[in-house]
C-alpha cells in the first residue's frame, strides 16, 4: 500500500517550516551581530576567571645558608553561617562553634557571636598552623572552608627580629631587611585568565592568558645566626640582671663593615607583632641615639694623633679638672692623677685629659674628624629607619663644647656609628659602610654586595698606635674586665649622662657602654655594647664589659680563631 | 529530488516494470530506451543517495573525532590541573618540613635543649694550630 500526502498539506508544512526557519535565522542573525557583544560578555562572565597570581616572597638566609625568614601558604579558616545546617535544615551554628572552640583555643560564645553577626562570609581564623588546620578539616563541619594565604615564617623565633623586620597582614615588609628590601623581596604578581567549568576547574580548551609571576629575590645576609643568637642571649641576660631600660649590641667585621650581629632590647617576636610594644619595634642599634661618653675619647685621641698634635707619650699635669669656655670639667669623681701621658688618658679614662688633647687639636679639626669618622650622618646601612645622630655644626659650638665633646657629651650617636668608627681604628684607618645583605639572588643569578670603603679617616700608623693604646686600656687600665684569656683585646669603656627634655642631665641615671675589638692585632670582630640606665649606674661599664667578654668568647670559639696570646 | 523520494525510488521501479513488459509486447525498442533511461535515472539517484549518506557519515565521523579529541584534551587538562594541585601541595608540605628543620636547628632551641639535658658550657677549649698539627706528622 502506498501512502500519499496531499500537496496542500505539504505546502502548509513547507510554509510553516520556512517561516520557522526564517524566524530562527533572524534571531540567530541578531545574536550574531547586534546582540553579540552582550551575549559574549555574559558568557565570558560565567566561565572566565581573572586571577592575580601572587609572587612568592624571597627567602632570607644567614651567611651560612640557615633560613631566617621564608613564606609558606597556610590555610585560613572561613565560615558561611548560612550553610551551617544539617540535612533536615536544622541550625548547626551552636554545634559548629562548640566543636571548633577547643581546637582554636577560643570560647564557643565568641565563635557563636561571629556566626550570628549576620555576615554571609567571614574569616574565623587566618593562617592556621598546619596541625590545627588538619584537626579542623577532620571534623567535616558544615559551612566551614579553607583558603590558602601566604604567611611569613621566622623559624628562629625572635632571634634576629630587629635585623629582619616583619611582614604585615597585607604582605608589606616593615622595618629591618623586610622593610628596606621590600620591593626586591616581594617580586611582581602575575595574572591568569582562564575559562572554568561549573565545578570551578580550569578548562584546558578555551581562553587562557597567563602572565607568570616574578618571584621575589632571595637574600643572603652577613648575619651569622650563631653569633646573633649569642648576642641576643647575652643582651637579654644583662638587661634583666641590670634592670636596664634597654640596650643594644652591634658586632661588625672590621675588614669590610659586614654586620655579624645586631641586637636591641626591648625586642619582639615577629610572629606576634600585633602584641609588641612600639618601643620594642625600634632597633636601638640604628634608630636610637645617645651621648656616648668616654668611648669617644678614643676618637678624640685618634684625631690628635693623626693630626700630629700629640703622641702617646705626650704628657700634662692632671689636677682633676680642666677649665674651658669658663666651665670647669672634672674627671670622674674629680680624681686627681698628676703627671699623665696620652696613653694614660685612655687607660684611666680622664675627662680632663681628653679636654687637654682636644685643646691641642682645636674645635675645627675635632669637628672635621668627627664627621670623617661618620658621626652626625647615617652610616648608609641597608636597614630601614636608620637615624643620623647629632653633631652640631662648628658654627654652633660654644667654647665649652670642645671640652665636653672630647669625652663624648654634647653630641649624640648610634651604637652602629660607634662600631663603624672603631672598625676604622681596628682595620688600619678605613671607614667602611656597614651592610647586612651579602648577596641577592634573582632569575639572572647571584649579585654579591661589594663592600664600600667610604674614606680613609686616619693613617695606618695612627691606627696601629691607637690599637696599642686601647690594648693597654684593656690589659692594664679601666677596661681590664674585658680582657680575654688567650686573646689580645683593644677597647674602651664609656659612661654618659642622659640629657633630659629641659636641657639638663637626668639625675643618677647613666648609659654605660663598651666598645672593643678582638684580637687586637688582625681583628675579627668589633663589638659595641650599650646599656640604657643599668642599675649599676656609674659601675654600669662592668656588666657591659662582661657582656662583651661573653660574646667574644663564644664568637671566637665558634669561628675557631687561633689565640694570639699564651 | 527530495531525500524521501530517493529512498523510495527502487520500490517504484519494481511496481512499474511488470505491466510495461506484459501490456506492450510488439513495440520492444521504445520500452528498452525507456528502461535504459530509467536505469540511468535510478543509478544517478543511488549515487546521489550514497554520496549524501557518505558526506553525512563523514561529517558525523569528523565531528565524532573532534569531540573525542576535545574530550581527551579536556580530560588531560583536568588531570594536569589535579597533578599541578598535587605538586603545589607537596611543595607546600616540603616547605613546612624545611621550616620545621630550620626551627629544630635553631641555636636558641639547641641551647635550651642542651640546658634541659644538663649540659654545661666547656670552661676551656684547646685549639690546635696548623703548626702543631704539622709537627706531629
Amino acid at each position: 500500500m502506498t501512502a500519499t500526502i496531499s500537496h496542500t498539506r505539504l505546502r502548509v508544512l513547507f510554509a510553516f517550516f520556512a517561516v520557522a526557519s526564517l524566524l530562527l535565522s533572524a534571531r540567530l542573525a541578531y545574536w550574531q551581530t547586534v546582540g553579540r557583544a552582550d551575549l559574549l560578555s555574559r558568557a565570558t562572565d560565567q566561565v572566565h576567571s581573572d586571577l592575580v597570581v601572587p609572587a612568592q616572597r624571597g627567602v632570607i638566609r644567614d651567611r651560612n645558608g640557615a633560613i631566617l625568614a621564608t613564606t609558606v601558604d597556610l590555610r585560613s579558616l572561613y565560615a558561611i553561617p548560612g550553610l551551617m545546617t544539617d540535612r533536615d535544615g536544622n541550625d548547626m551554628r551552636p554545634a559548629v562553634a562548640t566543636a571548633l572552640a577547643p581546637i582554636l583555643g577560643e570560647r564557643p560564645e565568641v565563635l557563636r557571636a561571629a556566626f550570628d553577626s549576620g555576615a554571609e562570609w567571614l574569616f574565623v581564623r587566618r593562617r592556621l598552623p598546619e596541625e590545627t588546620a588538619a584537626r579542623v578539616a577532620a571534623l567535616h563541619l558544615a559551612g566551614l572552608g579553607f583558603e590558602m594565604e601566604p604567611k611569613r615564617l621566622y623559624p628562629n623565633g625572635a632571634v634576629g627580629a630587629q635585623v629582619l623586620g616583619f611582614v604585615n597582614d597585607d604582605g608589606v615588609g616593615q622595618y629591618g631587611v623586610e622593610g628596606r628590601y621590600a620591593t626586591e623581596l616581594s617580586g611582581t604578581p602575575g595574572r591568569l585568565v582562564v575559562a572554568r567549568d561549573p565545578a570551578n576547574r580550569e578548562l584546558a580548551l578555551g581562553l587562557r592568558t597567563a602572565v607568570p609571576a616574578k618571584n621575589g629575590d632571595d637574600l643572603s645576609l652577613t648575619i651569622d645566626l650563631a653569633v646573633q643568637n649569642a648576642v641576643e642571649r647575652e643582651l637579654a641576660a644583662v638587661v634583666e640582671r641590670e634592670k636596664a631600660t634597654g640596650g643594644a649590641i652591634v658586632v661588625l667585621d672590621p675588614k669590610d663593615g659586614a654586620v655579624l650581629a645586631i641586637a636591641s632590647s626591648p625586642t619582639y617576636d615577629p610572629a606576634r607583632v600585633g602584641s609588641a610594644d612600639a618601643e620594642a619595634l625600634r632597633n636601638r642599634a640604628i634608630s636610637w641615639t645617645y651621648e656616648p661618653g668616654s668611648t669617644m675619647k678614643a676618637i678624640t685621641v685618634a684625631a690628635a694623633l693623626d693630626k700630629g698634635v700629640v703622641t702617646p707619650s705626650t704628657s700634662y699635669q692632671d689636677v682633676g679638672y680642666a677649665v674651658i669656655g669658663g666651665r670647669k670639667l672634672c674627671n670622674a669623681q674629680c680624681k686627681v692623677y698628676g703627671p699623665t701621658t696620652v696613653t694614660q688618658i685612655l687607660s684611666r679614662s680622664q675627662n680632663a685629659g681628653a679636654v687637654f688633647v682636644a685643646s691641642k687639636l682645636g674645635a675645627s679639626d675635632l669637628n672635621a674628624y668627627l664627621k670623617s669618622f661618620g658621626f652626625g650622618q647615617r652610616t648608609g646601612i641597608d636597614l630601614a629607619a636608620e637615624t643620623s645622630g647629632i653633631v652640631r655644626p662648628l658654627a654652633e659650638w660654644y667654647p665649652v663644647d670642645l671640652g665636653t665633646i672630647s669625652f663624648g657629651q654634647g653630641l649624640s650617636i648610634t651604637p652602629l656609628q660607634l662600631a663603624s668608627a672603631y672598625a676604622a681604628i681596628a682595620n688600619g684607618g678605613t671607614l667602611y659602610q656597614p651592610y647586612v645583605v651579602a648577596s641577592r639572588r634573582d632569575a639572572d643569578g647571584e649579585h654579591r654586595t661589594a663592600p664600600v670603603a667610604v674614606r680613609r679617616v686616619i693613617s695606618e700608623e695612627t691606627s696601629a698606635t691607637l690599637v696599642t693604646m686601647l690594648t693597654t686600656t684593656v690589659d692594664n687600665g679601666i677596661a681590664n674586665l674585658a680582657a680575654l684569656k688567650g686573646y689580645s683585646v683593644a677597647g674602651k669603656t664609656g659612661t654618659a649622662q642622659i640629657p633630659s627634655d629641659d636641657g639638663r642631665y637626668v639625675d643618677d641615671a647613666y648609659i654605660s657602654s663598651f666598645a672593643g675589638f678582638v684580637p687586637a692585632i688582625d681583628p675579627r670582630m668589633v663589638v659595641v655594647v650599650v646599656l640604657d640606665r643599668p642599675q649599676s649606674k656609674l659601675l654600669g661599664t662592668v656588666p657591659a664589659m662582661n657582656t662583651f667578654k661573653a660574646i667574644a668568647t663564644d664568637a671566637l670559639r665558634y669561628a675557631r680563631v687561633q689565640p694570639d696570646r699564651p | 529530488m527530495t531525500f524521501a523520494q530517493a529512498v523510495r525510488a527502487p520500490q517504484v521501479r519494481r511496481v512499474q516494470h511488470r505491466p510495461h513488459r506484459q501490456a506492450v509486447p510488439h513495440h520492444r525498442g521504445a520500452p528498452r530506451r525507456a528502461a535504459a533511461g530509467q536505469v540511468r535515472t535510478t543509478s544517478w539517484e543511488i549515487r546521489s543517495f550514497l554520496l549524501a549518506s557518505g558526506v553525512i557519515v563523514g561529517c558525523f565521523l569528523l565531528v565524532l573525532l573532534y569531540l573525542a579529541q576535545a574530550t581527551a584534551v579536556s580530560a588531560a587538562g583536568y588531570e594536569a590541573q589535579r597533578l599541578a594541585a598535587q605538586r603545589d601541595e607537596l611543595r607546600r608540605q616540603n616547605a613546612l618540613l624545611v621550616i620545621e628543620s630550620a626551627r629544630l636547628d635553631s641555636p636558641a632551641r639547641v641551647e635550651t635543649e642542651a640546658q634541659r639535658l644538663g649540659l654545661v658550657r666547656a670552661a676551656t677549649i684547646g685549639l690546635v694550630g696548623p703548626e702543631a698539627v704539622a709537627a706531629t706528622r
